[in-house]
């Protein structure tokens, strides 16, 4: 039986559904427009580097742009180039002596801050924080002077034995790996010691509790548990080795001792015109290999997150009593520093303060002066330091804004996620200088003015850092508690009053430590800006690659302090948020 | 019907709906939702669910974990979005599959506590409970308005005067607190809770376990409770839906489900039971003979349909065995009696745990604490036909 108020009650009923429907539709595919439009974004800034690399690479230069043609010529010439085979070995040989380098001392220094009682652990995290900030060529300067032909060590070594030649020759593939290792212990260090702490003690006590002494903790417990994440942390400094640009141009090409990113740079300036067909060749090969590490990379931290237990009980585990050899590993720490910190920094200071380089001794004392510091700041130094800053700040920003959506729709499984972490994750592939290469001949086929200014940098700059600003943002985005937002959606907030007073506040320490890790990165990165940069455009790490190869030692020096204090600095509130926000995603960049 | 008396019986449908002639306030028809799941061909989720709750009434959900409870919950909040059915509230459609109708979680106007309580850190309890005024689309509240509905709400919780407190500065208790203040303080027809007590530990369980009863039936709301611990549910609903593989297995008040449990899966979830395999020899009028054990013909009720007379479980709870010497004192009129020999005593406090076993079956029995045991452990068992329930299916 049907009364008329039922009818009544059936009918609004019918009509606030109809509401619900027209105005549903909107809330419910807000989502996925956002979907639809960051992959929009991502898709222009990740696709057309590839094609333009792959365009180029099979394209046959001729005298005139209408003369040119397609081809596999340049694979040709490259492959059949005697040194491709050389080039290649010198290649591994250096990325996976460096990566054991880095990695022997990153580990020992690690397994000693985190899991002993020695003193003195703040220096290994001083030399941590510094070695951040500061630019990689600045570092590999300081070492050159050190231990080049008329640095102390040498220096010192004839004047003991009155020989002429030297001691040690920088200019060779072992000091090739020296450098190399030397500038990547200190991440190692903070790479590892993130893993370790991320690892359960309870698992060492428990060897501890059924009788295994010290030294067999460590080889039966600690070592086996930690391997998978040393193997893929191994792996992933000898890709970053691989693509190293830095020692190989500063140490490898005055040793003649050229490597794949070494050949592919020459190519570009060492020619006239430049060989870009030769050069993407060689890219896109090289993309390939990085491709086929990264894989295997991948295989291997997947494995390695097997073992990592996050407790989250935040207690530390008791150290373990080294007893006497406790200051022995002090005695590693401090070597650690004098090494990695004290020496090149020291080093810098002399030089900077000399007309010329000298070695260390009174009569250059009388030398010393300010000059280069007043000279670096009298001429076009501090437009050179506000370009790099620019630049940095706009990186960060776009970079960590993208990837702050990205991760949150990667995370959430939204319509399109899984589309959306694929291209933030893909640019990993891009060695610096390749990027580079690959956004220049973008650039100079498409009508957009930005050639040559500080726009191309950023876009390059962007694309390059997408994939760490997606690492921050989805592991904070892991820890963000599912029903904290389901509960805002309960209490009728639609997904962008979500993303906006639930999901950005609580990601706010991951998206600031992920944006001082982007800007850091970027205000000292060479390799690609090197050919991106133009006159009006310089960046810093470029200008003092150039200073170095036109000898002005000194003032790249002086130039060079003042920039690493103003990036320690930085570095410093970075190594604090990072650390805050305990959102390990260090251990993950 | 209080919990004390005899249970009439009412012969029916295992799974019968209560029809009101009012406009349920939730309505859920053929509800299904079922989670493939890749690694181990087990499929989660819920299947054809349906039940009507009249407005007011505390719903519980209960089932062992991954029986799709939660799942159920979700749908109704609109969280998953359900393969099949029909779910309404108020007589408004927020899902139909057949008509393609999904009204989005925001727009469904529910409140609801979740396990973890999702107590928003960055902000302040007022902030928190505050939350739900400030994101709504069809009303714009004033700063004055939104305070004293605050206020209201967390009087109603007693957490009056920690409107400024930050969120992780609260206990669990408190926390939990908070989250139902934030859940009421729109006033939603509906409120659901997942699991709230959960996470808390036992004294405060039992602690907010009153007070939950009292604050639902002080607001009137109706709820939708979903639990995995069976004396939660038996203590606070009016009517108990216990699922397991995804399916409503009985759906029925407190003491339907204890003392009248349609399926030896119920019977043994809800409370502590000893089941025996039978065979039914004669049932009418929901009463019949059941032969257990091979050679004794016990007298129970039999308040389901029973297809197979072969394949019968007879439930008995513990509490309701009393322990007697060998053929001593006569039965009471047509108690049920089996020997058997103490097979074991646990000491519990107030009361004992006795096993004993008889014809190759131990059967669990609840005796006073001071209730005296024959030394040669020599006993007879009684029990109720009332207290005795036949079960379809064989003991798993």
């Amino acid at each position: 039986m049907t009364t008329s108020a039922d009818v009544a009650r059936i009918e609004t009923g019918a009509a606030i559904a109809a509401a619900t429907r027209r105005t549903s539709w909107l809330t419910a595919w807000q989502t996925a427009i956002l979907s639809a439009a960051l992959i929009v974004i991502l898709l222009a800034l990740v696709i057309p580097p590839f094609v333009f690399l792959v365009q180029g690479s099979f394209t046959i230069a001729g005298p005139t742009p209408s003369s040119w043609t397609w081809g596999l010529g340049n694979f040709e010439t490259v492959l059949k180039g005697r040194h491709i085979v050389t080039t290649t070995i010198n290649s591994v040989v250096f990325a996976a002596a460096s990566a054991a380098l880095a990695l022997l001392v990153g580990w020992v220094t690690a397994w000693i801050v985190e899991r002993t009682n020695t003193p003195l652990k703040p220096l290994a995290y001083l030399t941590a924080i510094i070695s951040l900030g500061t630019p990689y060529i600045l570092y590999v300067t300081a070492w050159l002077l050190f231990f080049g032909k008329a640095g102390p060590v040498n220096h010192f070594y004839r004047t003991l034995t009155g020989n002429t030649d030297v001691l040690i020759n920088i200019y060779s593939m072992a000091g090739m790996v020296l450098v190399e290792g030397f500038l990547w212990s200190p991440l190692a260090f903070l790479l590892v010691s993130a893993t370790l702490r991320n690892s359960n003690p309870e698992l060492e006590e428990a060897a501890r509790v059924h009788g295994a002494g010290v030294w067999q903790t460590i080889r039966r417990v600690t070592m086996r548990l930690s391997l998978p994440s040393i193997m893929a942390l191994a792996m992933l400094v000898f890709i970053r080795a691989v693509e190293a640009f830095e020692v190989p141009a500063l140490v490898g090409l005055p040793g003649r001792i050229s490597v794949l990113t070494t050949d592919i740079y020459t190519n570009m300036v060492a020619r006239a015109p430049p060989d870009i067909g030769g050069s993407s060749a060689l890219s896109v090969l090289m993309l390939l290999l990085v491709f086929v590490l990264l894989y295997v990379y991948g295989r291997l931290s997947r494995h390695a997150e097997r073992f990592a237990t996050i407790t989250g009980k935040g207690f530390r585990p008791r150290p373990f009593d080294l007893g006497r050899l406790r200051y022995v590993a002090a005695g590693i720490l401090v070597f650690n520093f004098i090494l990695l910190l004290l020496v090149p920094m020291l080093m810098l200071v002399w030089v900077s303060l000399l007309p010329f380089f000298q070695p260390v001794s009174a009569a250059a004392l009388k030398l010393i002066s300010l000059n280069n510091y007043r000279t670096v700041l009298d001429s076009g130094q501090l437009e050179l330091m506000l370009n790099t800053l620019m630049v940095a700040v706009a990186t960060a920003t776009v970079a960590v804004s993208l990837t702050f959506v990205a991760g949150w729709l990667a995370v959430r499984r939204a319509p399109g996620g899984w589309i959306v972490d694929r291209l933030a994750t893909i640019p990993l592939v891009f060695p610096g200088l390749i990027l580079g290469i690959a956004v220049m001949q973008l650039f100079l086929a498409v009508p957009i003015p930005i050639y040559g200014t500080l726009g191309i940098l950023v876009w390059a700059f962007v694309i390059n850092y997408l994939p760490y600003g997606m690492r921050y943002s989805s592991s904070g985005m892991l820890q963000i508690h599912r029903e904290l937002e389901e509960a805002a959606a309960i209490c009728g907030a639609t997904p962008l009053t979500r993303l906006r007073r639930i999901v950005a506040p609580l990601l706010a320490p991951a998206l600031l430590a992920g944006w001082l890790f982007i800007f850091l990165m970027s205000a000292r990165a060479l390799s690609l800006p090197i050919l991106l940069s133009g006159p009006r455009s310089q960046m810093m790490a470029v200008a003092m690659f150039d200073l170095w190869g036109n000898g002005q030692g000194t003032e790249l020096a002086a130039l060079g302090l003042m920039w690493s204090m103003l990036m320690t600095a930085i570095a410093m509130v970075f190594y604090f948020v990072a650390r805050r926000s305990a959102s390990g995603a260090l251990g993950r960049a | 019907m209080g919990r004390g008396s005899l249970p009439v019986l009412a012969a029916g449908p295992p799974l019968q709906l209560q029809r009101s002639w009012t406009i349920a306030m939730l309505r859920v028809e053929r509800l299904t939702k079922i989670f493939e799941n890749s690694t181990d061909q087990i499929a989660g989720g819920i299947r054809e669910a349906e039940f009507e709750l009249a407005p007011g009434t505390f719903f519980t959900m209960l089932g062992p974990s991954g029986c799709g409870k939660t799942t159920t919950l979700r749908c109704i909040a609109g969280l998953e979005t359900p393969d099949a059915g029909v779910i309404s509230v108020d007589g408004r459609a927020l899902f139909d599959g057949e008509r393609k109708l999904n009204v989005p979680v925001e727009q469904r106007a529910v409140g609801m506590v979740f396990q973890s309580y999702a107590i928003w850190p960055h902000m302040t309890v007022a902030e928190n409970v505050a939350f739900p005024l400030t994101v709504m689309k069809h009303r714009r509240y004033s700063k004055a308005e939104i305070g004293a509905a605050v206020a209201k709400a967390l009087a109603v919780v007693d957490l009056d005067g920690f409107e400024e407190r930050p969120a992780p500065r609260l206990s669990g208790g408190q926390q939990q607190r908070v989250a139902l203040a934030r859940a009421i303080v729109h006033e939603p027809r509906l409120l659901l809770l997942d699991e709230p007590l959960s996470n808390l530990d036992a004294q405060l369980r039992d602690e907010m376990r009153s007070e939950l009863k009292r604050l639902q039936s002080k607001i009137g709301i109706t709820t939708v409770y979903v639990t995995h611990d069976q004396s939660e549910a038996l203590a606070l609903s009016d009517q108990i839906a216990v699922i397991d593989h995804g399916r409503i297995r009985q759906l029925g008040t407190p003491e339907d489900i204890y003392f009248r449990p349609a399926n030896p899966f119920v019977a043994r979830f809800v409370g502590a039971t000893n089941l025996l395999a039978g065979r039914l020899v004669g049932a009418a009028n929901g009463r019949g003979d059941v032969e257990v054990l091979g050679r004794h013909t016990i007298k129970c009720l039999v308040p389901s349909v029973i297809a197979d007379p072969a394949s019968v479980s007879v439930s008995i709870r513990p509490e309701s065995i009393r322990l007697v010497p060998r053929a001593g004192a006569a039965s009471p009129s047509g108690d049920n009696r089996i020997p058997g020999k103490i097979a074991g005593v646990t000491f519990l406090g107030a009361t004992r745990r006795v096993d004993v076993a008889s014809d190759g079956v131990t059967l669990q029995v609840t005796a006073a604490a001071d209730h005296p045991l024959p030394a040669d452990g020599e006993v007879d068992l009684l029990f109720a036909p009332e207290r005795t329930v036949a079960l379809p299916g064989k003991v798993s």
